[in-house]
């Protein structure tokens, strides 16, 4: 195939070996001398006023150094320019069970804890606002005063003439979905450990370095300074390993800030972890969403029009809310040929913790409902579902009817894939009883063509230094986050260098030591800070050049890097030429010796040696910082103008300099008598450019895959009350290895033309199709359509009793999963409920709970 | 969160254990630790003593006695699943404990410990229940056998004092009767939503012993004496009816995952697939 030595191998993550034998380092894993453990007050009400504070009972405390509120630091913020709307501890209100009212820094998380139940906090409880489409009705008591009708925001876009082309088509298909809401849960709790340079003549504390398990630390540092009102260069955001984020450490956590304002606080460290609890209550997860779809399409299957009116059950601060609303109806296009569309988005205030970016950021659910309507258009056109996508396909290069740009498009590719490796056209339905083939379709963007703060600064900056010693150090400010960015980075920079992996160190998201990054999310690394990698590393690999082609007596354009050592042109193909004995050995003289005096004679005698050759990566390096001094190269990154998306309000958000493609087909059975469902297999092709590391790209589709199927099978954060009522991983499950269906993972490389070596996006666009393959083999198994997830047994039964005419499962509210109205109130565990904060007495349900006999 | 204080004693003989059991009164025994500790992080238990039992030899063993087996209380999940002795005398008993939780679960948890915590969605209930179980009970006062049929009383509560320590459990030789157990895992902890354990003696023609117990369904497992006594001289074909009998007498349990009528479906159609696997109808 290509001629890369390290691009496109199957390479092992650079920091593997720290994770898997215990020795890397994450957040929680740091001490300091001196460092306080710091524990957090949580509100116990879903929306209420805050009376009074009195921590004098736990000041008392021995063992407490320091107790801060909301008064500490009161300047709001939020990870976006038009949402600053949170406080890290809350100032006068709490608007959702698990808010935060104040923190606790002692000398033992013990004490800490201890001392959290003598804060004595008086509330004023208010109405609270649990369902979206009731909350938008609200008049008082709104959440947020300068949030009319408690929403945060709603789009209302045109493009072309939906009502022409709804009046003109031959069929319209029209259904209400309902996609309850999801959480990251990754593995590592958040963390932060925050430490002030404290002066010792004033006592007054000086620069502040927080470490933090965070996906974005240059927003972190940011948001800091603002909270904090420090300038940002006082400011040291370093990240350590990090073990997982899926977008739930994509924005600033409130403990992140909370750690640093007790550490001003208490003048020592302050290291503040969550427990899974409140990873639950911090929540930014997927919000729960109604989407009403209508689609129109002509008898051949050809889409004609998509009207879609997405409401998102956003929680009680706007954190990426109006991201996510706008990338609901932005990522109807740039999948299939859509000429007309309407979108109304809106993005509601409730009392529940707020919802965020979570991987596949504002399309999976919209992509459920799409997917799931197409595939319901398909049987009643008498058209083979994997047909009527191709029928609809775009045919780049082209610029959407909404505004994005879509050059490279493997989708048809992949739909050929699944279909082939399925065997789609022999088995589909001839699996037997219960048994099902269902396909979907899916992308997402390489990252976001505009940054959430508007500016003309680079997305992504990478500086390189190579010194005598041969090393290649990259300064990158990309988060690795497990995703293997890292890796990349290394990769990139060999294969343009011509070194050795090995060679090149990474020194990654230290905003002391790394040019700005603005962050992993929205799958924009790879194309972003991979090509900022690549242009820092030519640029040093220039300078390289030039000094290798005197010693070569060549052109600096006929000198060629590849597998450390350096080449004039045409003596590089197939083998290389035998070595020159001096060389070889000065290379292992120098490797051996350490010591600039006997490199330098070395050196000296190369200059009299005269004419090479070619050199060894190490000489050549040499040879350069001899003519140069030190090497250093700098690449950065910001997308073309073309990329950037339209004029209209919101255009923003949705444009991307390039979109990765899926398709996936995945074969289920049905047990009809549990309403059970078992994925036996997925097949599952992903366009991601250029595989720079295939086998990284198979772990993220396989991964994309696990998510997918949890969010169609089991996982929903289940509330009453504004209370969730599955706040750990033994209530909320989420896939493993232990329970995956075999994945077959199928590369397809479109080589986009922008993305470094071709490479896009392969971490979250595959997510979105499985939840609609998995709903529609459903269908093809048993014939129900489900418009509610998860399909979990009991809604599965349900719907199969309704398809039967038997008597019905009556499900709490009486719920139809196959024409959902609204969300649902849930009763609740008696013993898998997790503790949680206690009810406060007028809540009606305590009495319910406590007439009922008590609730343990 | 993290344990509220307690102290620890980790004695060598029962009888030092007894003596301290009653030494204070919210002395607890800790055995396997693995509904105990996770109760104690969540602060829903604040013993002050915890007293643990690993240490004492002689409460982890399977033995044939007789016609019956018994198992000492610091049995784990993972030994019974092993075990050839139960394997061949009484199988029912390794079917259950492998599908409990996972491997580290079954690595550390105990059957005194299980069957004392009284989950109303643990496994052995259902298990000792459908086998006629007889769990042993030491006391400073001596020993008292008490009938898995007397032992559960409700959620979290069974028959033994706060003074008494389970030391064995001990169930008959199944040889000649067939058994089955069935369960639907709750997808995130891996208790039973359902569990239904079968004990069964039949022809094709005539069913002679049952014997059907229940966990997951209502606040403590319990033997489904309406499916027996519908079943008990009949032949197999009465299976289906009588399993829809199975929850018609008890307080059926919703939740957020399960209502109180999806559970008890849940539980006809488990309680019917168990008794057609262990009559071989199905497999
Ligand atoms: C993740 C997870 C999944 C699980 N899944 C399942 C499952 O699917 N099915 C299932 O059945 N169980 C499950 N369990 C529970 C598990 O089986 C426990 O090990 C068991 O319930 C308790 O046994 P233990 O030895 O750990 O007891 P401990 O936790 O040590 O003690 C439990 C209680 O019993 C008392 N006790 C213990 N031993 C004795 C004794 N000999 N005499 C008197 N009192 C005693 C203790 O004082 C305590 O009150 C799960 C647990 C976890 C953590």
């Amino acid at each position: 195939m290509s001629d890369f030595s390290i691009i496109g191998k199957r390479t092992a993550m650079v920091d593997a070996a720290g994770k898997t034998t215990g020795a890397g380092k994450y957040t929680d894993d740091l001490t300091l001398p001196g460092m306080l453990i710091g524990k957090i007050l949580h509100s116990p009400f879903p929306h209420a006023r805050i009376k009074r504070i009195d921590s004098s009972r736990a000041r008392a405390l021995e063992g407490v150094v320091a107790i801060v509120t909301g008064k500490d630091a009161p300047n709001p913020y939020g990870i976006l320019p038009v949402g600053h709307d949170e406080h890290a501890l809350a100032l006068d209100k709490v608007r959702y069970v698990g808010d935060n009212v104040a923190c606790v820094a002692a000398i033992s998380e013990a004490i800490a804890e201890n001392a959290l139940e003598l804060i004595d906090v008086e509330y004023e409880v208010l109405p609270a606002y649990f369902d979206p489409e009731e909350s938008m009705k609200a008049e008082t008591d709104l959440i947020h005063e300068n949030k009319l009708h408690n929403i945060e925001k709603d789009y209302h876009h045109v493009f072309g003439d939906p009502e022409k082309a709804f009046g003109e088509a031959d069929y319209v298909a029209e259904g209400r979905f309902i996609a309850n809401e999801v959480t990251h849960a990754a593995m590592e709790p958040h963390s932060t450990l925050a430490a002030f340079e404290i002066d010792s003549h004033t006592g007054k504390p000086g620069r502040l370095t927080v470490w933090s398990s965070t996906q974005v630390p240059y927003y972190l540092q940011h948001k800091l300074s603002l909270v904090l009102d420090m300038p940002m260069a006082q400011i040291r955001v370093i990240k350590p390993l990090v073990g997982g984020g899926f977008g739930g450490k994509s924005e600033v956590i409130p403990l992140e800030i909370i750690a640093a304002i007790a550490a001003r606080a208490a003048k020592a460290p302050v290291k503040i972890t969550y427990t899974r609890e409140e990873v639950f209550w911090a929540h930014r997860g997927r919000p729960r969403s109604i989407i009403d779809l209508k689609t129109a399409v002509k008898k051949d299957g050809a889409i004609t029009a998509v009207k879609a009116r997405v409401v998102q059950d956003g929680g009680a601060y706007c954190s990426y809310g109006v991201v996510t609303i706008l990338y609901s109806g932005a990522l109807l296009g740039a999948l299939y040929d859509i000429p007309n569309i309407q979108y109304d988005g809106y993005r509601v205030l409730t009392n529940k913790p707020a919802c965020g970016a979570m991987r596949g950021h504002g399309t999976v659910n919209v992509r459920f409902a799409f997917e799931s309507q197409l595939d319901e258009i398909a049987a009643r056109l008498n058209l083979d579902p994997a047909e009527i996508r191709r029928r609809n396909l775009l045919k780049p290069p082209c610029v959407t009817i909404n505004g994005l740009r879509v050059q490279s498009y493997g989708l048809p590719e992949c739909i050929q894939q699944v279909v082939e490796r399925s065997r789609w056209k022999q088995r589909k339905g001839q699996l037997g009883k219960a048994s099902g083939l269902g396909i979907a379709c899916s992308h997402y963007v390489s990252g976001a063509a505009n940054s959430i703060i508007r500016s003309d600064m680079p997305h992504s900056t990478v500086n390189i230094k190579i010194d005598r010693d041969g090393g290649v150090v990259v300064y990158t400010g990309a988060s690795e986050i497990g995703q293997g960015s890292d890796t990349m980075t290394a990769q990139i920079a060999a294969e343009t260098l011509g070194c050795s992996l090995g060679r090149v160190k990474v020194v990654a998201a230290d905003t002391d030591l790394t040019p700005i990054d603005i962050g992993s999310y929205s799958s924009r690394v790879t194309f972003m800070a991979g090509n900022a990698t690549l242009r820092a590393a030519e640029q040093v690999k220039k300078q390289i050049a030039s000094a290798a082609a005197r010693k070569m007596n060549c052109a600096p354009e006929d000198v060629v890097f590849r597998e450390d050592k350096v080449f004039r042109k045409g003596d590089t193909q197939g083998q290389s030429p035998t070595p020159l004995e001096p060389t070889q050995a000065a290379v292992s003289v120098s490797g051996r010796v350490e010591g600039q005096i006997l490199r330098g004679s070395l050196q000296q005698k190369r200059k009299e040696e005269g004419q090479k050759y070619f050199l060894t990566f190490e000489e050549a390096v040499v040879a350069a910082i001899d003519f140069h001094g030190a090497l250093t190269g700098t690449g950065s990154y910001a997308p073309p103008p073309e990329a950037r998306g339209g004029k209209h309000k919101g255009a923003g958000v949705g444009p991307s300099p390039a979109y990765s493609y899926s398709a996936q087909v995945a074969e289920v059975s049905v047990d009809e008598d549990t309403g059970e469902v078992t994925v036996h297999k997925v097949w599952a092709a992903h366009d991601c450019g250029r595989a720079l590391n295939p086998v990284s790209v198979e772990g993220q589709i396989i991964g994309s895959v696990w998510m997918g199927m949890g969010q169609a099978l089991e996982e929903e954060m289940v509330w009453k009350d504004g209370m969730l009522m599955n706040p750990g991983l033994l209530e909320y499950r989420s896939p493993s290895s232990t329970e995956s269906p075999e994945v077959e993972p199928i590369i397809v490389e479109s080589v986009d033309p922008e993305g470094p070596f071709g490479a896009k996006e392969c971490s979250e666009g595959s997510l979105a199709a499985t939840i609609p393959a998995i709903a529609n083999a459903i269908y093809d198994a048993v014939g129900i359509r489900l418009h509610e997830s998860p399909f979990t047994p009991e809604r599965v039964l349900a719907a199969l009793r309704a398809r039967k005419g038997a008597k019905p499962i009556n499900l709490t509210e009486g719920v139809d999963p196959t024409a959902p109205r609204r969300f649902r109130e849930h009763g609740g565990a008696l013993w898998f409920r997790g503790k949680g904060p206690e009810r406060h007495p007028l809540d009606p349900a305590r009495r319910e709970a406590a007439d009922a006999g008590g609730d343990d | 969160m993290i344990a509220a204080n307690f102290d620890y004693e980790s004695p060598r003989t029962l009888s030092e254990a007894l003596e301290l059991l009653s030494s204070r009164e919210d002395a607890k025994i800790l055995a396997g630790g693995h509904s105990l500790l996770p109760a104690m992080k969540l602060r829903l238990a604040t013993p002050a003593l915890l007293v643990d039992i690993s240490r004492i030899s002689g409460l982890n063993y399977i033995r044939e006695v007789g016609d019956r087996v018994s198992i000492g209380a610091m049995t784990t999940h993972a030994e019974v699943v092993s075990s050839d002795v139960l394997q061949r005398s009484s199988p029912l008993l390794p079917q259950a404990a492998s599908q409990i939780g996972d491997t580290q679960v079954r690595n550390c948890g105990t059957i005194g410990g299980s069957l004392a915590q009284a989950h109303p969605a643990a496994d052995y209930p259902a298990v000792v229940l459908a086998l006629d179980a007889e769990i042993v009970a030491v006391g400073r006062g001596g020993e008292r056998p008490i009938k898995a049929l007397d032992f559960f009383t409700g959620m979290f509560s069974t028959a033994l004092r706060a003074d008494e320590i389970i030391t064995e459990v001990r169930v008959p030789n199944t040889e000649g009767q067939r058994v089955a157990y069935k369960k639907h895992h709750h997808p995130a902890s891996g208790f039973a939503v359902v569990g239904v354990a079968v004990r069964l003696k039949a022809s094709a023609e005539r069913i002679d012993t049952v014997a059907v117990g229940i966990t997951g369904v209502s606040h403590n497992a319990y033997r489904a004496v309406a499916v027996e006594d519908s079943l008990r001289g009949r032949p197999l074909g009465a299976i289906a009816a009588a399993a829809a009998r199975v929850a018609n007498d008890v307080d059926v349990l919703g939740d957020y995952y399960a209502s109180a009528e999806y559970r008890k479906h849940l539980a006809a159609v488990l309680t019917r697939r168990a008794l057609e696997q262990a009559a071989g109808v199905r497999k």
